[in-house]
């Protein structure tokens, strides 16, 4: 199984083909995963924060120079549009990190499937911190009816 | 009585149960989403008594013919010396059931072998003690065996005589209060013979080999079961109820319980929805118990077998002639 993984997701040259992306990369990603196909100015106006045009036009030809866009030209600037969605981003580095730590020592491999066990066995805090607030609540109610 | 004349009965019966259990059983999982919808509608024990036995009904109505229909219809009908042979649809309906029983048996061993082992290890690890006197609280009776470790163990371990398993580290977590209410709905548990209705559960086949269909409706038992156990704890008293709903949340916080076998009851099941049952818990008005009690339906069931075998031996030359007249159709 190891093997397969490590087939899978290693290149020919052994390294990694694991994409990585930047924060500002990301931020880029994201604005087209939720918009779809959008040229530089649509992107820069979809920023929660100012950036120069000359940056983000950069960025996104960085972008498509790491495999991320399909670029074309309609008129005279180009529309990027992402090459897959972000869920099978997620999955490919969901993946990469695996074979990362499978690929490891022994030691690096008891700590991943002891994590994902410890993950998968204890119930999600914040699901029983809500729980916790519902239990004090109906507490307090019945104290305010006990009362006379 | 000849080997081959064993070896006929054998191919016979095993070749029966599988049509029966096949037929009955494929039925059973085409309705169980509409035997879940309408066990939703009931209270939780009748609820999960119905799915019980729905689950159960293909085995038992496959034995029921085979014990009482083919092999008493073979051994008085047949002659000892007959030349036939097995045709090839009764081999390959006998290989079938083969299949389907050999897997049951051993999921059944390996979750025999998975209890038997984790209680080996509770007993190795831990004090194995009774609870003293001190920390013996008015249901958790004294045959509770304490376990040293720190995990989250509350569970009801054993088929015919089953026994609390209480950790250290659950004992010393959860209140007098709590405690209490926890070991009522394991109690619940042990009343009802949740271990035992699972061993059943295992053991009975699927209607085709390595099939599912009844994924659904086992789940949807153990849920029930657990919220029939529940309600038994609380008995309509909602400060009980607002007790057991902070025993569930202190021991979902205690981090990961050790895997039990499939054959042991626990407070806080795996893959049952917690939200659900606090929800439930929390409004503990709204859930009267169910006044039948475990005992109730046995006359009933008493009736229906004397029923059953009265109407079986009143018809039974007759009957037995045409189950035998069938059974030939496996022979060549």
């Amino acid at each position: 199984m190891i093997r397969l993984f490590k087939k899978r997701i290693l290149g020919g040259n052994g390294h990694l083909e694991a994409p990585m992306l930047g924060p500002l990369e990301l931020q880029l990603m994201q604005i087209l995963w939720s918009h779809g196909e959008s040229n530089v100015r649509e992107v820069v106006c979809r920023l929660d924060r100012p950036l120069a045009y000359t940056t983000v036009m950069t960025t996104l030809d960085r972008l498509y120079k790491k495999g991320f866009l399909d670029r074309r030209m309609p008129d005279r600037a180009f529309v990027y549009a992402p090459k897959f969605s972000q869920e099978e981003w997620g999955r490919q580095r969901a993946e990469s990190v695996v074979v990362g730590w499978l690929a490891g020592s022994q030691p690096s491999r008891d700590v991943l499937f002891s994590s994902f066990l410890d993950a998968v066995g204890q119930h999600d805090v914040k699901l029983l911190d809500e729980l916790e607030k519902k239990i004090r609540r109906k507490r307090r109610e019945m104290r305010r009816r006990e009362r006379p | 009585m000849n080997a081959a004349y064993l070896f006929r009965l054998a191919c016979l019966s095993l070749a029966s149960f599988f049509l029966v259990n096949g037929i009955a059983g494929a039925a059973t999982a085409l309705l169980s989403s509409t035997a879940i919808r309408i066990a939703e509608t009931m209270r939780p024990r009748s609820a999960a008594r119905v799915l019980f036995i729905l689950r159960m009904l293909p085995s038992v109505l496959a034995m029921m013919v085979v014990l009482g229909l083919c092999v008493p219809s073979y051994l008085w009908l047949e002659p000892q010396f007959a030349s036939e042979r097995v045709g090839l649809a009764c081999l390959l309906l006998t290989a079938l059931a083969g299949m389907a029983c050999s897997h049951s048996l051993i999921r059944t061993a390996r979750a025999i072998n998975a209890s038997v082992r984790l209680r080996s290890e509770w007993l190795r690890s831990g004090l194995g003690a009774s609870l003293n006197e001190k920390e013996s609280h008015s249901a958790v009776d004294q045959q509770a065996m304490v376990v040293s470790q720190t995990e989250p163990v509350l569970a009801l371990s054993g088929i015919f005589r089953p026994r609390m398993i209480i950790s250290r580290g659950v004992l010393e977590a959860l209140s007098k209060e709590q405690l209490d209410v926890a070991a009522r709905h394991e109690t619940a548990h042990r009343d009802s013979h949740d271990n035992l209705k699972r061993l059943f559960l295992v053991l009975s086949p699927e209607f085709f080999p390595c099939a599912n269909g009844f994924a659904a409706l086992e789940k949807t038992w153990v849920r029930f079961s657990e919220w029939a156990a529940d309600d038994e704890a609380v008995q309509e008293d909602s400060q009980r109820a607002l007790s057991l709903a902070t025993a569930l949340l202190r021991v979902a916080r205690m981090g990961a319980q050790p895997r039990l076998s499939i054959l042991q009851t626990s407070l806080l099941p795996e893959d049952q929805d917690l939200s659900a049952r606090v929800d439930r818990l929390l409004c503990a008005e709204a859930l009267p118990i169910d006044k039948a009690s475990h005992t109730s339906s046995r006359p009933t069931v008493q009736a229906l077998f004397l029923a059953v075998c009265a109407a079986a031996l009143v018809g039974i030359p007759v009957t037995l002639s045409s189950v035998h007249r069938l059974l030939e159709l496996f022979f060549r």
